[in-house]
């Protein structure tokens, strides 16, 4: 009998608000957190963006962050998420567990390198942030805070960072290879990828409207998102209750371009229909898809044909929270992740904000949400990045 | 016009990296996408960026490059009619 | 789930400092006084058709190129995974974009630029030109980042997700960042040791076909260890490879020069290791991020020939040695993150 993985703990930070209490709140209100440009300081004000609503100052604060540190935004938002997940899963130093911290980010410590990027040139003054650039010097930030982990690392496939870093966990826990998985991702907005995003033509400047016939580019977002994974056999010696189960994971490449996705979906397609196969589960028992979905006229062309292709005529209610956080790229599979944990807990379906128009191209629209309960057993959730890195999980009921 | 022709090759050619390609290979009416030059999605928000840079011309929506950049004549028929500098 | 497969390394190709796509370095070396040296580039020109070319910096150019040969020589055209690491990604395109922004401001940015800025762009370009729709990953924790690469592909090779992997440790240096380094002190200290790059592809396969090079037996990271915990890592991989630590012909470290690094060797290695001759890669190829890429490169290579030349060696104890049946890798990274990986002899 191979290892289950069992969730133990979540802890969320998106526009949505600090916490897996105010995620649920929002999503069960339909209350979106994208929002005018308030935090980053761009001259790109006509893109609406899903920013977490704390200055760095307030969530040095709430962190207790000695005054001296050289911190960056990423790393914040992660401790914050870190520590809301390992309350949850009550993991605590001195546990003699072997624990591992692994980390999605791509744009790592790059809202201070863009803020400091002539000094960095010119002078030695702002010197402690050279050292904080790089993708895993965040998560050693993120680690050190702790001081519990054996085994940490950084995984950076752009939008699918997260989702890459939970499949990895699962994985571990499954081999054996550490008792306790701490698994998600963090990426803060930066001037550097809202105006790379702008480059590609593909940002909204109105709300992000996923599957819409007129959807017109995505909205970014910002955030971070852990889960705490271990293995269900062992819970009882920890005397923790599971939240659901990975059942299913799978990383697959499109192979087709290195920012847009392949009409067909082939990579979609594959890691969704692989996804399933290692979860032992059919199309049919799938009962919400949590999608990409990010409004681009690209993507959501790409997923639908996907979904279609692999569902046929059963495609189950699917939705893009991403109208809710915006896209918060590398942290987004572990946002997504949480929010797919708690649909299945608390029985509902999130909400596809701002749909009014059915694709032509697809058989279905995406969901619309409602307030009665949706009993959900397997949730299956999409990440997809640049590249083609498609990554699916499967998350279940226990 | 055969001024801002070449002139458009010249910037293209260094702006799309297209070694080994001399402004005389281009064909003036020869399709810029797919066949011909064989450029891409990628490239024609390099173009979008050429234009604004060089011309002064500001493109919202990416899909109006396809027409405009059918071919050099036509992109250099289309500056003309809409240059700002 | 328990480990049932072997896994070998069928083939390692290279482009960095010195003379790239060969072996050349095992007897004719290529030495730096400089304190930063760029990787010798092979002319792409004869590799690529220009159009596929031209929008690729040099650390996507050396990646394809190094790949390519990879799949090539150990006749894996398709591997079913690639696990690419970097620890800094693609730092001449992030610059690019980078110093548009911040001088010129948020206008007129070029797109090619961003869409190769991106650490994933590496591997995506790979999974690109030989059409893999397999796994595809990347691991970028600074000075570790290529071990956890090979730890990927070594456990998900190890427990039958799959048959073949290519895993890659590929990172650039420009002018501008290496100057940065210098000052966090990391790098650049003449005559202590320089600053390279690197390019490195391998193919792993649970299979050892007609010519690999060696086997990967095991391959360990930690976080910050105490020495009984690394001592009690190792014992735990040289126990499942079923090797004692006497049959250990040498240790490839990561010393460099730069006495903050090499301190930690000192001081970890006379315990953990005793007695164990130790070997040196960084003098070849300088100090990167994902350089213990080139460390286990190079043991693999020995390991294939046999054979370990004198210049390897710490300290000049010894010379040219024949007959090589295990090689331990043991390097650190700002003495935070230990990585040990045992390489075995083919047939050993």
């Amino acid at each position: 009998m191979p290892t289950r993985v069992a969730v133990t703990g979540a802890g969320i930070v998106s526009a949505l608000g600090a916490g897996r209490e105010a995620t649920l709140t929002a999503l069960r209100e339909r209350r979106t957190g994208i929002a005018p440009v308030r935090y980053l300081k761009t001259s790109h004000t006509e893109f609406p963006v899903g920013e977490v609503k704390l200055s760095n100052e307030e969530m040095e604060h709430m962190l207790r962050i000695p005054e001296p540190q050289a911190t960056t935004r990423t790393m914040l938002m992660g401790v914050a998420a870190v520590r809301e997940a390992l309350e949850q899963a009550c993991v605590r130093r001195g546990s003699g567990l072997r624990v591992a911290l692994i980390s999605g980010t791509t744009v790592g410590g790059m809202d201070k390198s863009e803020q400091y990027y002539l000094d960095f040139l010119e002078n030695d003054t702002k010197n402690a942030y050279i050292a904080t650039h790089d993708c895993g010097a965040c998560t050693e930030m993120i680690a050190d805070y702790f001081g519990i982990f054996s085994r940490v690392q950084t995984i950076s496939t752009a939008c699918s960072s997260a989702a890459n870093a939970i499949m990895l966990g699962a994985m571990l826990v499954e081999e054996g290879r550490a008792d306790v998985v701490v698994a998600g991702g963090s990426e803060c907005l930066t001037k550097f990828h809202l105006n790379g995003f702008n480059t590609l033509m593909i940002l909204d400047r109105h709300l992000c409207r996923p599957f819409d016939a007129h959807r017109a580019g995505l909205n970014l977002g910002e955030g971070a998102a852990y889960l705490v994974l271990e293995a269900e056999d062992t819970l009882g010696r920890r005397g923790v209750e599971p939240l659901c189960r990975i059942s299913g994971y799978a990383n697959t490449c499109d192979a087709y371009h290195q920012t847009a996705s392949s009409p067909g979906g082939e990579g979609a397609y594959l890691s969704m229909a692989k996804a399933l196969e290692v979860a032992q589960l059919a199309p049919k028992d799938i009962s919400y898809i949590n999608a990409h979905g990010t409004g681009t006229e690209n993507n959501d062309l790409s997923e639908g044909r996907a979904i279609q292709r692999l569902f046929c005529n059963g495609v189950p209610p699917v939705s893009s929270t991403k109208s809710f956080t915006g896209h918060a790229t590398s942290a987004a599979g572990g946002v997504e992740a949480v929010i797919s944990m708690l649909a299945l807990q608390h029985s509902f379906i999130p909400a596809n904000l701002n749909f009014a128009t059915p694709m032509p191209e697809l058989s279905f629209t995406p969901d619309a949400g409602s307030d009665r309960p949706a009993p959900l057993r397997h949730v299956l959730s999409n990440s997809f990045g640049f590249g083609g890195n498609d990554t699916s999980l499967i998350f279940s009921k226990v | 016009m055969e001024e801002l022709i070449l002139q458009l090759k010249q910037e293209i050619i260094k702006v799309l990296n297209l070694e080994d390609v001399k402004p005389e290979d281009i064909a003036d009416d020869a399709p810029l996408f797919g066949e011909g030059l064989g450029l891409d999605s990628i490239d024609a928000l390099e173009l979008i960026v050429l234009m604004e840079k060089m011309y002064g011309i500001k493109l919202q929506d990416p899909a109006q490059g396809r027409e405009i950049f059918k071919s050099i004549r036509v992109m250099a028929e289309y500056i003309h009619a809409n240059r700002s500098k | 789930m328990s480990r049932t497969n072997d896994v070998y390394i069928l083939a390692a190709k290279q482009i960095s400092v010195q003379p790239p796509l060969t072996d050349e370095w095992m007897d004719a070396p290529v030495r730096y006084d400089a304190p930063c040296a760029r990787a010798i580039d092979p002319d792409y020109r004869q590799h690529f058709a220009p159009n596929v070319a031209r929008r690729l910096g040099k650390i996507l150019k050396r990646a394809m190129l190094t790949s390519r040969q990879a799949m090539a020589a150990s006749g894996v055209a398709n591997p079913d995974a690639v696990v690419t690491a970097t620890g800094l990604g693609c730092i001449e395109n992030t610059e690019l974009f980078l110093d548009a922004l911040v001088r010129e401001g948020e206008e007129l940015l070029k797109p090619t630029c961003f869409m190769h800025s991106t650490h994933n762009a590496i591997g995506s370009l790979i999974a690109i030109d030989a059409r893999c729709h397999g796994y595809n990953s990347t691991c970028v924790h600074k000075g570790i980042s290529f071990e956890c690469a090979l730890d990927d592909a070594f456990a998900q090779l190890g427990s039958n997700r799959i048959q073949t992997a290519l895993v890659g440790a590929h990172d650039e240096m420009t002018p501008s960042y290496f100057a940065l380094l210098k000052r966090t002190g990391y790098l650049g200290h003449a005559p202590n040791g320089f600053s390279g790059e690197v390019a490195l592809s391998m193919m792993l396969a649970t299979t050892p076909g007609d010519s690999a090079l060696c086997r990967l037996r095991g391959v360990e990271l930690e976080y910050n260890p105490d020495a009984e915990t690394l001592q009690k890592t190792l014992g735990r991989m040289l126990q499942s490879a079923q090797c004692s630590l006497e049959e250990v012909d040498a240790v490839m470290t990561g010393v460099s020069g730069l006495p903050s690094n090499d301190r930690v060797y000192a001081s970890i290695c006379p315990e953990l290791l005793p007695n164990k001759k130790q070997l040196r890669y960084k003098h070849l190829f300088g100090e990167s991020y994902t350089a213990p890429g080139l460390g286990v490169y190079a043991a693999a290579v020995c390991l294939c020939r046999q054979r370990i030349p004198a210049h390897l060696f710490v300290g000049g104890q010894s010379g040219e040695q024949r007959g090589v049946r295990h090689i331990l890798c043991y390097n650190h990274f700002e003495g935070k993150n230990h990585s040990l990986i045992l390489l075995s002899a083919c047939g050993k």
